[in-house]
């Protein structure tokens, strides 16, 4: 064979060699693009195609007339994925001034094999955009010099992110509550109305090369929505005058702690509710305990406050009347033990509101006698001692009332003024606006109600109603109460000018959480105007140091509160009342001689 | 145009060169060309438009780097490529003097891990591997056509001075490393020792030898970490997940999401979202076969297979044994490049980095090819 033979043989087997070549591969194309393609395609939209979570911003909490008391900020997060990162230090000495970071504390944020590491949490878009301002300058001005591509800085990304604001800082603080690090509620309304503000996060699909996010390739699977707006019951204006009085109050009484409870009896929505001492939510708590609102979450023993529960009960049974004659020793002996009133007196004649009026201990003993025990324990229950209000305030505590079958011989007398059970600030509000409201209790509420993410809203449900005392027995109730606050009660401090105002202080023994007692509560609960209830105001003041007495150091905080509230909400004051109950025998029966 | 030169007789050169040309090797090259620059503008618009670049950045660059090749397409057909057989040692020694250089530090630039590139201020760079190839083809097809009739095998010592010719530009691509580039030598020493006519020893011979090279090679370790790791890849993908492991399984994953009518030009998520790195170059392949479905890379296998029917028509037509061997070499060279690319993005080869003939980024490596072309297009001239 010659050589061109076997040349022209060997370009042969060549072509061979390359024609079975080609066949393979237009086989293996066949099958990678017609036979597998379904699964590739599968794969490449599951596994390269990322998804990344659209943030909702969270509701907004306004108060009844709309004032913002919490609301969502746009921020920026800025996040980086370190393997897109080649020069570390280079790209944190580029960054660091524009996060106002140094360059030591970047640095080990950018160093790693992270996809994703926050370096900026919240930040104004103003920080975003000169900082990505300046990485597009460095990179357009690289690229020009050879090997440039390769020397670009990559791997910053901008995430949509959300700060919580509080327009009004500390003024509602103890209620609105606050978020934690992770967006979630972490007191207050943030954190009870949590999975109703918060919203429901979207997810959206991108492919995601090169350092960013391929304009035009984003597809959103779930639309994020916007969390639902709170409309709190919340005014804030009588709230400031609130949160004034009783932070001043707590301070020159050096007390505790104390709440105010402004409460329309007829809805039973709560149009302020201050706590001092307060937080700031925009600033780290420091100390936990702070974030307690302690108007639902303190339990106190209510003491005179509680006579209220006592008298309603005797009266609603028919077993007294405001003008029933009491005889009211100083010292009473019952079941082994001796009860006094507060103040020495020589043994009195006085009528039930008289007794009422000057708060006597074994007074209010006499009138618990006069029912049985379980009786007692009904109205206590009825008037939602010993259960939560329902006001799905956080934390909110039901208080202590044994039942009758765990009750000792001195256990009726104790309770009947206002001893030996306890309950929150809310809970006394409450029983207070069942007197304003007829003798039908109304279950405490914050929530107007709730604007969904396009503006409609919807009002919460009308809250709960159940009748606890006759319409009569709450009128007669509160024409004895007004006497409380007339000159010759306890709580003359508490008289506002031009209206009739009624209610009844409370000098508790103060549970010192150890079984013994220490200290006091002092604490003053009325309404206005008398005759036709429409606010309700309660002050609590824990553990005042110097003077104790609830008609000293709660009533003139009432006075100050429930003139605001009178004054903004525009209530034209009522006529004197033409009954006025005598307070003692001798003035019964001299009344009754006149007509 | 001839007429406002005024020069007759470069214009009847210039005719005689256009309509002699084989017209479906042109076509198919063209189609490739044109196919492979939509495919750059495809692998790379979105991804500079995303960092604020200009989008058209490297399909300018790429259209630049076709157009000097013609011109050097057209130049190589113009002359007499029997002359070249005295510009040999010249063509050679510029070939190894290239090659030189860029193992020098501060000539030679080092990118993917081989220092492969010569820098140019403004941008350039040149891979002298991709020149050098042709100047081993022309060396090898000199040194074995050398003084003899088409009728008498080459000796011995002509076989092993073709192989030293070879060698020490191998040598020095092997030193970068440059794997795919010495694969690509080793092919075209191979097909043109065996076209020569030179007995059946040398060619199975030097099969063995390259396997046997290849085997002790990974043993020694001589090889380096990285292309271990992209051998062991094509075994098991999960050998190197973060990187060739990951270039190869993405690479199929982008070529099978296209199925059969392609996302459309332009309309790749895998090719917008740069999936696969290096698309624009090693795996333009990927682009066409996410964006333009089995139809299109289908038809680029079609466009090669006629290029390799017209190319090894010319080489069997003509009677020159320096022509024929030149145009084996350059068979073998486009033919296993192809092959080694095309068959990495499909996972039926190991990866090495080895662009696309006529399709792929680069300018040296489409100069060298154009150039390629324009050799066989002067032998398919000088034939008739």
């Amino acid at each position: 064979m010659s050589a061109h033979q076997i040349s022209s043989k060997r370009i042969r087997q060549l072509v061979t060699c390359a024609a079975a070549v080609f066949l393979l591969f237009g086989l293996r194309l066949i099958d990678v693009q017609a036979v597998q393609a379904g699964g590739y395609t599968a794969r490449a939209n599951s596994e390269l195609l990322n998804s990344s979570i659209l943030l909702a911003p969270r509701g907004t909490i306004t108060d009844i007339n709309g004032v913002q008391l919490a609301r969502s900020v746009a921020a920026i997060n800025i996040v980086v994925d370190q393997v897109q990162i080649a020069d570390p230090l280079k790209s944190a000495t580029l960054a660091a001034p524009y996060l106002s970071m140094k360059v030591s504390e970047l640095l080990p944020l950018l160093t790693g094999t992270k996809r994703y590491q926050i370096i900026a949490k919240q930040v104004q878009p103003e920080v975003w955009n000169t900082l990505n301002a300046a990485l597009l300058a460095y990179n357009t001005s690289i690229i020009k010099t050879p090997g440039g591509l390769a020397k670009r800085m990559l791997g910053f990304y901008s995430e949509r992110s959300y700060v919580r604001d509080y327009p009004t800082g500390t003024l509602a603080a103890s209620l609105i509550g606050e978020i934690n690090a992770s967006g979630v509620g972490a007191g207050g309304i943030e954190s009870s109305l949590d999975s109703t503000l918060a919203g429901v996060n979207g997810r959206y699909l991108f492919a995601n090369g090169a350092g960013t996010i391929i304009p035009g390739s984003q597809e959103i699977l779930t639309q994020a929505r916007a969390g639902t707006g709170v409309q709190l019951t919340i005014d804030r204006d009588i709230q400031w005058v609130a949160q004034d009085a009783i932070s001043a109050a707590v301070k020159k009484a050096h007390a505790l702690s104390g709440t105010v409870v402004v409460m329309d009896p007829k809805t039973g929505a709560i149009l302020a509710q201050a706590s001092a001492p307060t937080f700031d939510p925009k600033k780290p708590i420091k100390d936990i305990a702070v974030l307690r609102n302690p108007a639902v979450t303190d339990a106190y023993e209510p003491g005179s406050v509680g006579k209220i529960i006592t008298y309603s009960a005797a009266m609603e049974e028919g077993k007294i009347t405001p003008q029933s004659v009491l005889t009211i020793p100083y010292e009473l002996k019952v079941g082994g033990t001796v009860f006094h009133d507060h103040e020495s007196h020589p043994t009195q004649q006085l009528t039930a509101t008289g007794a009422l009026a000057v708060s006597s201990n074994t007074g209010a003993i006499k009138v618990g006698e006069m029912i049985s025990s379980d009786t007692l324990y009904s109205y206590l229950h009825k008037f939602g001692i010993g259960q939560v209000t329902g006001s799905h305030l956080p934390g909110e505590t039901q208080g202590i009332l044994h039942p009758v079958s765990a009750w000792s011989a001195t256990s009726a007398p104790t309770i009947a003024f206002g001893q030996g059970y306890s309950l929150t600030a809310l809970q006394a509000t409450s029983v207070f606006a069942t007197i304003a409201n007829d003798g039908v209790r109304v279950t405490p509420n914050v929530v107007a109600g709730y604007f969904d993410p396009s503006g409609n809203f919807t009002p919460s449900k009308p809250a709960q109603t159940n009748r606890v005392i006759s319409a009569s027995t709450a009128q007669q109730m509160r024409l004895m109460m007004e006497s409380v606050v007339g000159p010759n009660g306890t709580a003359a401090e508490a008289a506002i000018p031009g209206y009739r105002v009624a209610g009844k202080t409370g000098t508790a023994m103060r549970a010192n959480g150890t079984g013994g007692y220490s200290g006091y509560t002092a604490s003053f609960i009325g309404f206005a105007p008398a005759d036709v209830p429409r606010y309700v105001v309660s002050v609590v003041v824990q553990a005042p140091q110097g003077q104790h007495f609830g008609g000293l150091v709660a009533a003139p905080v009432f006075k100050k509160v429930m003139s605001f509230v009178l004054q903004t909400k525009h209530i034209a004051p009522t006529a004197p009342s033409k009954i006025s109950y005598p307070l003692t025998e001798a003035a019964l029966k001299a009344t009754n001689a006149s007509h | 145009m001839s007429r406002l030169l005024g020069d007759s007789r470069r214009a009847r050169a210039f005719r005689h060169n256009i309509s002699g040309y084989d017209k479906q090797l042109n076509f198919a090259v063209g189609a490739l060309l044109l196919i492979g620059t939509l495919l750059v503008w495809a692998a790379t618009r979105q991804w500079f438009a995303s960092q604020g670049l200009d989008p058209e950045y490297y399909v300018k660059r790429h259209v630049l780097n076709i157009l000097i090749g013609l011109l050097l397409a057209y130049g190589t057909t113009l002359v007499d490529y029997r002359l070249l057989r005295a510009y040999t040692p010249f063509v050679w020694g510029i070939g190894v003097l290239g090659l030189v250089a860029v193992l020098i530090p501060g000539i030679g630039s080092t990118i993917n891990g081989a220092r492969s590139w010569i820098s140019f201020p403004g941008g350039f760079t040149l891979q002298p591997a991709e020149l050098a190839k042709i100047s081993v083809i022309i060396g090898m097809a000199m040194l074995l056509a050398e003084a003899r009739d088409k009728d008498s095998a080459p000796s011995n010592l002509d076989v092993v001075k073709a192989l030293a010719v070879a060698l020490v530009p191998m040598l020095l691509i092997i030193l970068e490393p440059d794997l795919g580039e010495a694969l690509i030598i080793s092919a075209a020493v191979i097909a043109i020792i065996g076209v020569s006519g030179a007995p059946s020893r040398w060619v199975i011979g030097l099969l063995l030898l390259g396997m046997l090279t290849g085997v002790v090679a990974v043993k020694a370790g001589v090889i380096h970490e990285y292309q271990v790791k992209r051998l062991q890849s094509f075994v098991d993908p999960s050998a190197d997940p973060q990187q060739s492991g990951y270039q190869l399984r993405q690479s199929r994953i982008t070529i099978g999401s296209g199925g059969i009518i392609g996302r459309g030009l332009f309309n790749g998520p895998q090719t917008n979202g740069r999936f696969v790195p290096e698309q624009q170059t090693d795996f333009i392949f990927t682009v066409a076969g996410e964006e333009l479905g089995f139809l299109g890379s289908g038809f680029i296998l079609l466009l090669f297979g006629l290029f390799f029917i017209r190319a090894f028509a010319i080489a069997g037509r003509t009677t020159d044994v320096f022509g024929r061997l030149v145009c084996i070499g350059v068979i073998a060279w486009f033919a296993f490049q192809a092959f080694e690319n095309i068959g990495m993005t499909m996972g039926l080869m190991p990866m090495t980095g080895v662009p696309l003939p006529f399709m792929s980024y680069g300018g040296s490596s489409m100069f060298a090819n154009l150039i390629g072309l324009g050799l066989l297009q002067s032998v398919h001239l000088r034939s008739r």
